[in-house]
């Protein structure tokens, strides 16, 4: 073990100064806040538009005192109120004219309708000019303008018949007070906000960075070692007086702490990501705030998430060794590693936007077979199921799945068999691509 | 034991019936040498002779099909992790890892071999000093020219202080000056008690460094002596013409 420290350290500083792989790190920290800063950017747009003095044209074919009276309501909510004479058409090209947003008919027998408590016919023509956020936001607007003036007229009319009643009462008898309660305790708020901060929180933010990090460690550590290939530095590496076993773990640990890196940075990305993509669209809770609320998992359920995790990643990057030492140069390790990774983090994906129990019987087993399912399942239900058998089961099938990838990779790790198995794989890769080249 | 440490007085390598196959082609056919302590022994051959292979077994990164090869009475198959604690490889087309510094991969080489602060300081200061990078040892070793990389190369090679250096072709592709200065440390280190089996396709080059040679050719030992000797033989005023004439033959 004593050739341990010094490989892992060639490793890991052969990776983190490699631009194929800093890249690749500093993209998600950089990209996820970009995303979150453009989506929070057009929403502030659509709702400061919204409190701009919108302008709208309105042809009153009724003329009577309440449809004057429903007029002068719009411009006192914040309407610039312009009212044509014209005929529809020519009402809607010097709408188009003026600049104004929409185009209101209050149609002939307004005021009599509300006399009869009838229900009065109003059409909104929306002058559309660009398809942005802001656009939206506008007409969004202008209906939420008519929906208070809709429940003024409303208040009127109920006074009228019933002077002593509260309209607002009358409008919603019931009101409801939404509670939950997740795991005996309640919790101030509806279940919809939980769902989603837990679809945010753990559904969601969490395997995905599990799902990021595998993919991450499995294309780094196949990388490290067909670059060991590539450079020809493998060959002198494997005359050292270390073990086969040392060369191996030193590419785990070292493809594994560079990976860790590029999770912790894409976590912070996408944090990021969600913090300013809805902090101006009022999540009042933040992401995970209600979460805070829940009572902890215990201490356990974290360990076996930690332990599945560590399985999981040395699984993966296991299999990158062994794809990237089966490759004589980089491009090859990135094909083989194009087919390997698909069934390895399917499950994966599957688990994040679905049910396992709702699967077909054949990719249930697809998921449990593959030990990176294990830290997601473990992440999704950590809060509601602190120990999931399914997962607490596939600890040591994980574990001894891993332990035999691991044995076959360092077995592999001999030059004897390693130019053997990368003369049959480039062979078999000519072949397709003069294949190819003749259909 | 005793047998051993009087081997390790004088014989380092001995080879006996050496065979190795890939698939249907022979590549090493009964080959057997000797290498003794200080010498600078030659393989000496054309492309696809068996040198490399026959350095690849020594450096334990082949398996030899049949046959005996042992360093210093250390057999390469069986006692492997013993042998690489013995030797030095340097590969043909050795390549460098391009985001490390010269010195930080004379460092991690030297930390591999040595235990002790004093001794991993000794040894790469000694490779700092025999590649003769100056301060460029400092730079990644991606902005290193080929001759660079060499040097660099030959310097972990020798600063392990190895009781045989492996080399294969450590001049190739090297121009006259850093050709020169390789064969200076090769040199070296043969005065500093070392060993060393190198081969070469440069004959003019064994012929000054080597203290003895073999011929390979065909995965077959066609000869094998001092490189006076050998001439004196075939009555050839060099190698080369040497080699030609065993080839007639």
């Amino acid at each position: 073990m004593r050739g341990l420290r010094p490989l892992v350290e060639k490793e890991v500083k052969d990776l983190l100064r490699d631009p194929r792989i800093y890249i690749g790190l500093i993209i998600p920290i950089i990209m996820f806040p970009i995303i979150g800063f453009a989506i929070s950017m057009t929403t502030s747009q659509a709702m400061e538009a919204a409190r701009e003095k919108i302008t709208v044209t309105i042809i009153d074919e009724d003329r009577t005192e309440a449809s004057e009276r429903f007029i002068s309501l719009l411009s006192d909510s914040g309407l610039n109120v312009t009212v044509s004479a014209k005929s529809l058409d020519e009402a809607i090209k010097s709408a188009d004219k003026l600049g104004s947003k929409a185009l209101l008919v209050i149609h002939r027998g307004f005021e009599e309708s509300l006399k009869r408590f009838g229900r009065v016919n109003i059409e909104i023509y929306s002058v559309i000019r660009s398809m942005g956020f802001k656009s939206m936001g506008v007409q969004a607007a202008v209906s939420n303008v008519l929906k208070r003036t809709s429940e003024v007229l409303s208040s009127t009319l109920i006074s009228r018949v019933a002077p002593d009643v509260d309209p607002e009462v009358l409008r919603n008898p019931l009101n409801v007070t939404e509670y939950s309660v997740v795991k005996g305790k309640i919790i101030h708020a509806p279940s919809g906000s939980i769902f989603g901060q837990l679809m945010i929180g753990h559904g969601v933010l969490v395997p995905m960075i599990l799902f990021v990090l595998s993919m991450t460690v499995t294309q780094i550590a196949a990388t490290a070692t067909a670059v060991e290939n590539e450079e020809k530095t493998l060959e002198t590496l494997l005359t050292f007086p270390v073990s086969r076993y040392d060369i191996l773990l030193a590419k785990l640990l070292g493809s594994s702490v560079v990976a860790a890196l590029g999770g912790v940075i894409f976590a912070a990305g996408f944090v990021l990501y969600f913090q300013t993509c809805f902090s101006s669209i009022g999540l009042e809770f933040g992401v995970g705030g209600l979460l805070t609320e829940l009572p902890p998992p215990p201490s356990l359920s974290y360990a076996i998430l930690i332990v599945s995790l560590i399985l999981a990643i040395l699984f993966v990057t296991s299999l990158g060794v062994v794809m990237g030492a089966l490759s004589s140069d980089v491009r090859i390790a990135s094909s083989l590693l194009s087919v390997i990774i698909i069934p390895v983090l399917l499950p994966s994906l599957l688990i994040v936007y679905g049910s396992v129990d709702s699967l077909p019987l054949a990719l249930q087993i697809l998921v449990y077979a593959m030990p990176t399912s294990y830290p997601m399942i473990m992440a999704k239900e950590i809060i509601l199921t602190p120990m999931p058998m399914q997962v607490i089961y596939g600890i040591p099938y994980s574990a001894a799945l891993t332990l035999i990838v691991l044995y076959a990779a360092s077995k592999i790790l001999t030059p004897e068999k390693l130019l053997t198995l990368q003369y049959k794989i480039k062979l078999r890769r000519i072949k397709k691509e003069r294949r190819w080249e003749l259909e | 034991m005793a047998e051993r440490i009087r081997m390790a007085n004088d014989r380092i390598v001995e080879i006996n019936s050496l065979v190795k196959r890939f698939g249907e082609l022979t590549a090493l056919d009964e080959v057997s040498f000797n290498v003794n302590k200080g010498e600078i022994f030659g393989l000496i051959g054309p492309n696809a002779a068996g040198k490399t292979t026959t350095l690849r077994i020594l450096a334990t990164l082949l398996l030899p099909t049949s046959g005996r090869v042992r360093i210093l009475g250390y057999d390469v198959v069986e006692e492997a992790s013993k042998v690489r604690r013995l030797i030095s490889y340097l590969a043909e087309d050795a390549g460098t890892y391009r985001n490390l510094t010269g010195y930080e991969y004379l460092s991690i080489v030297a930390r591999i071999y040595f235990r002790s602060k004093r001794d991993i300081e000794e040894a790469v200061e000694e490779a700092v000093r025999i590649s003769g990078l100056g301060d460029r040892i400092m730079d990644k070793m991606k902005t290193y020219s080929k001759g660079m990389k060499r040097r660099i190369q030959v310097a972990r090679a020798l600063m392990t202080r190895p009781k045989i250096a492996i080399l294969d072709e450590p001049t190739a592709g090297l121009d006259v000056f850093h050709a020169q200065h390789v064969r200076d440390l090769i040199k070296r280190h043969i005065s500093n008690g070392g060993s060393i089996i190198l081969s070469s396709h440069n004959m003019l080059e064994v012929e000054h460094l080597c203290t003895r040679l073999a011929f390979i050719h065909k995965g077959r030992i066609i000869t094998e002596g001092e490189p006076e000797e050998i001439k004196a033989i075939y009555g050839a005023s060099n190698l080369e013409e040497a080699f030609l004439e065993v080839l007639k033959r």
